[in-house]
């Protein structure tokens, strides 16, 4: 039972952590119709950045200053990059981002190497909340839980209930009967993909600590992140939302089981071979399913695709 | 009486909750010229769209020489004998004009999707995709990619890839929307000389085309056929008078 | 290799320019035939292996994206899986003494590849665009993976070895050396770039064009864009997976790195660099990467940040990549003006070349500056070693970089000039 509960708060953690991520990508994606393959690389530059604010004044300013400068960021690439290539088409605009997520590793291999960063939480949050039987929660994991929280109501406010969130949703459907009503359409396509990268950036501030700092962790994340939103529905905030969460507690809970598939085939009636090196199940037999948590969403994703292109709450094909 | 080359029986269709093609029964005999009109909005295009298997009916039926073609999707339809063009132009931009005669001409020459033919070795496919050029003035403009071509001759091709496969039925969406007098004098003749002998279904706006070129006419206002006939019956329908023509003759002078 | 002659001359008489037509095959043929003599090598020998296997696997995956409008980012799979059977096969061979002709083994890696692409096929064809991509994201996530857990098939993270002298001689020869390899490879590169190029003329080649063009037009004309797309897919697969073979003859090993996602990205980089739009574009793509890889990474160690800019450079201003730029110069030899541009060409490039340079200079100085470890001044750049924290290389390569950028920014307008008069033909004065 504890560890029922500590799986359900590790997961909410790891979902909360793609929802930042992948509301930012849904967003995105809808308004511009662009599948952005750098979006990982953004989350990534977060937590670069706010290790080296993190140096100089600490991790509150860099809570907050570094997905300002990732958003600021994000907002040139598309004003200088993404807008150029637009022209080409949806193939080319997907094949950029793919290119600017490479591009973005190796800088970032550039200027700080290919160590893992001595990135920390604030001492301030370094203790322990409450322990569910042997196992600790550390305030930090709740701390996150919360911000991620406070973002998604925040996100929900900006695009209900004002008008720039009025003329967002507008834009996604109708974006040249926006641009007729004198709106400046291009800038709010670069203001989305500024605020969507920023939002990104915001999870990598919060997640390095955690999850580690280190090259590779654009590439970690990066692909799940897609396959979160191609579950949820492209374009769809909700979809997002609750595909994060069914990922995040599938992968946790998937990771920290014991089942064994040789009970399964054991249950179906096979026998145990002797000699473990001569079978060509073998590897059947020692198969776990932490082994292939990992491949989980990405089996989840195929059947979607098949079954249901559109996705769990998407209305529009992909 | 043969079988009509096209019927169509109670044919309904709907988007949500609006009905846009609200029970329409047509018979087009074989080697007619049929023009189908209306006012914008009117659903000539849908139709179009059900006909050919763009889009499922909500109910009803089309046949082809007497075959139902309810659950086809286009390609089968089209391996039936019935080949369209589109309203807005659709040809294939990056592939040369003489390119895009040709894919038009393969599965009708029984290539299908044989990957041990050399196109470039059939005689009978250059020769056949330069025929068509031929007919449709574009032999000059055989090599270039058809993305360039002027907005007329794009529409020519439109009507030379539509022809090309030799379909029997043969349904041109607005042939000329957008074009100047001579451009359109040149369509129609374009047009009466490639489907000599065919069945053709149009939809036309161009009131000076449809009483040139068609042997039938269709009046299609709100889902609805409320006329069809010989021109000159059509013509002299009130009901057409007071729906649609009227108005549309009236604006001509 | 006779069947494919045939072919070859049989539409070369169709359209009446035999010779013309299989000359540049022929051109080819030779130059492979000789170039080991020019280069010999051995770690010349490898690299030429090494980019005849990229060619083979970047023309495939052409028949996706160019071809066919598919993104892959799935493809090395197939490669990989042909592989990993070819290695099998290998091995079986050693253990059974089969007689098996070792040059024969890239088929099976084919009819494995085409096996599994026909499986993935039959659904991820469907659609094009983004539902293709993400199925075949997918699909490389989910292989690559298997490929850590079952052991048995793809060997864990070492990955499965072979030898390839085992099988039958052929002709006395048992491909113990690198060089006899090559011709094994070579062969195969030109039968299968032959056969690749005749795909692309056959109907459903050509149908491929017209899907990736417009997928709804294709349908009124009789064909189902997803059956076009399934055979060029198929095709593809059966390519790749020759590719792969090569690979495991090339190096007697595979692991789970020839099929990850990292390498089908590598291999979308190559096919885009090269130009996807026409059919040579990845062969230049696979020649350049791979002499860019084992040139650069020996003088650089950022240089996958440099391949990383010139992919995003190119996607962004030259999106038909590097065949692309070779073809713009066609209407101005065409013209005979292809002269002209030489001088401006000379009065841009050159100053622009010395710009890039010295801004690759001057990373390597900053990279050099931030990681070096402590003590370790000394620094080889442009085969010379200086201390890296005096301050003259940094002036020169901020000079060079600067005045070369500013140089070819005030020849740029002059060589636009000539570009356009190069383009357009003369007047003819009238009669």
């Amino acid at each position: 039972m504890d560890l029922v509960v500590i799986n359900l708060i590790d997961g909410l953690f790891y979902g909360l952590l793609l929802f930042m991520l992948s509301s930012g990508l849904t967003l995105i994606f809808s308004m511009m119709g662009v599948l952005n393959f750098a979006h990982a690389s953004f989350y990534m530059l977060g937590a670069y950045f706010a290790y080296q604010i993190s140096q100089y004044i600490g991790f509150w300013p860099g809570l907050l200053f570094a997905p300002i400068l990732v958003g600021i960021g994000g907002a040139l690439i598309e004003r200088y990059g993404l807008r150029r290539v637009h022209q080409y088409g949806h193939v080319p605009e997907l094949i950029f981002t793919f290119g600017l997520a490479l591009l973005i590793e190796e800088l970032v291999k550039f200027f700080w190497g290919n160590n893992l960063m001595p990135y920390r939480e604030p001492e301030i949050l370094k203790f322990v909340l409450f322990s569910v039987g042997s196992n600790a929660v550390p305030a930090y994991k709740i701390f996150m839980i919360f911000t991620s929280m406070a973002i998604f109501l925040a996100l929900l406010y900006v695009l209900t209930r004002t008008r720039i969130g009025m003329i967002i949703q507008a834009a996604l459907s109708f974006p040249r009967t926006v641009e007729a009503l004198g709106h400046n359409v291009p800038l709010v396509f670069m203001g989305v993909f500024g605020v969507g990268t920023a939002l990104a950036g915001v999870a990598g501030v919060l997640a390095g600590p955690v999850l580690g700092t280190f090259p590779g962790m654009a590439f970690v994340l990066g692909s799940i992140v897609f396959v979160t939103i191609v579950i949820g529905g492209l374009g769809s905030l909700w979809g997002a939302l609750v595909a994060s969460l069914l990922l995040g507690w599938l992968t946790t809970f998937a990771a920290s089981s014991s089942f064994a598939f040789s009970t399964l085939l054991e249950g179906i009636g096979m026998v145990r071979p002797e000699d473990m090196d001569e079978s060509m199940l073998r590897d059947l037999w020692t198969l776990t399913l932490p082994q292939i948590g990992p491949i989980l969403p990405y089996i989840l994703m195929i059947l979607i695709l098949v079954l249901r292109p559109y996705g769990l709450f998407g209305k529009r094909d992909v | 009486m043969s079988t009509p080359a096209l019927e169509l029986a109670g044919l309904r269709k709907s988007f949500g909750r609006t009905e846009i093609i609200r029970g329409v029964d047509l018979k087009i005999a074989k080697g007619e010229r049929h023009a189908v009109i209306g006012p914008n909005g009117a659903g000539k295009s849908t139709l179009f769209n059900l006909i050919t298997g763009r889009f499922p009916p909500t109910s009803g039926t089309v046949r082809l020489h007497g075959h139902d073609l309810t659950g086809l999707a286009p390609f089968e339809i089209n391996r039936m004998g019935l080949s369209r063009s589109f309203q807005i132009t659709n040809i294939f931009p990056k592939m040369t004009v003489f390119e895009n005669v040709r894919c038009s001409l393969l599965w009708s020459h029984g290539y299908r999707y044989s990957f041990w033919n050399m196109v470039s070795r059939s005689r009978d496919l250059t020769e056949g995709a330069d025929r068509i050029l031929e007919q449709i003035n574009l032999t000059a403009r055989r090599d270039l990619p058809a993305g360039v071509l002027s907005y007329a001759e794009q529409r020519a091709l439109e009507i030379g890839i539509t022809i090309a496969g030799g379909a029997d039925v043969i349904m041109l969406d607005e042939p000329t929307a957008g074009m100047s007098h001579s451009e359109t004098d040149y369509i129609v003749d374009l047009i009466r000389t490639v489907t000599q002998d065919k069945t053709l279904v149009m939809v036309e706006h161009d009131m000076g085309v449809v009483f040139g070129l068609a042997d039938t006419i269709s009046v299609l206002v709100y889902g609805e056929i409320i006329a069809s006939g010989t021109p000159e019956a059509v013509r002299g329908d009130p009901k057409v008078q007071e729906a649609y023509l009227g108005a549309a003759l009236e604006a001509e002078h | 290799m006779t069947d494919t002659t045939q072919k070859d001359t049989a539409i070369a008489a169709g359209s009446g320019i035999t010779l013309g037509r299989a000359l540049p095959w022929i051109i080819v043929s030779l130059f492979l035939l000789v170039l080991p003599w020019i280069f010999g090598s051995n770690s010349a020998i490898t690299i030429m292996n090494q980019m005849m296997i990229t060619v083979v696997f970047a023309l495939s995956y052409n028949m996706l994206l160019g071809q066919g409008g598919m993104l892959s980012f799935g493809h090395a799979v197939y490669m990989g899986v042909g592989g990993f059977m070819v290695m099998h096969i290998m091995n079986l061979i050693e253990d059974y003494s089969l007689p098996v002709p070792m040059p024969l083994l890239p088929v099976f890696g084919g009819l494995f590849g085409l096996g599994l692409a026909t499986i993935v096929g039959s659904f991820s064809t469907r659609r094009a665009g983004t539902v293709f991509a993400m199925i075949s994201l997918g699909i490389g996530e989910l292989i690559a993976a298997c490929s850590i857990i079952i052991v048995a098939f793809f060997g864990g993270e070492e990955g499965i070895k072979g030898d390839r002298t085992y099988g039958l001689p052929v002709f006395g020869v048992e491909f113990l050396q690198q060089k006899e390899v090559y011709f094994v490879i070579a062969g195969w590169t030109v039968l299968a770039t032959l056969l690749m190029y005749l795909f692309s003329r056959t109907p459903v080649g050509r149908m491929a064009n017209a899907v990736r063009d417009n997928p709804e037009r294709a349908e009124f004309l009789g064909y189902s864009a997803r059956w076009v797309r399934f055979y060029s897919f198929c095709a593809a697969g059966f390519f790749a997976g020759v590719a792969g073979g090569l690979f495991a003859i090339n190096y007697e090993i595979l692991t789970e790195q020839n099929l990850n996602t990292v390498q089908s990205g590598v291999i979308l980089l190559i096919a885009f660099l090269g130009g996807v739009g026409f059919f040579f574009g990845p062969i230049i793509g696979a020649v350049v990467f791979t002499l860019l890889q084992s040139v650069l990474s020996l003088q650089s160690e950022i240089w996958q940040l440099y391949v990383g800019a010139l992919f995003v450079a190119t996607v962004m201003f030259f999106p038909g990549g590097l065949a692309g730029v070779l073809m713009m110069h066609v209407p101005a030899w065409r013209l005979g003006k292809l002269g002209s541009l030489v001088v401006p060409y000379i009065k841009t490039v050159i100053p622009a070349m010395i710009g890039i340079l010295g801004l690759a200079a001057l990373m390597e100085l900053v990279f050099h500056a931030r990681h070096a470890a402590a003590g370790e001044d000394e620094i080889t750049l442009f085969w010379t070693t200086f201390d890296g924290f005096s301050v003259l290389p940094w002036a020169l390569a901020s000079i060079a970089c600067v005045g070369g950028i500013w140089i070819a920014r005030a020849t740029a307008p002059g060589l636009r000039a000539a570009w356009h008069r190069a383009n357009t033909p003369d007047r003819r004065p009238a009669a």
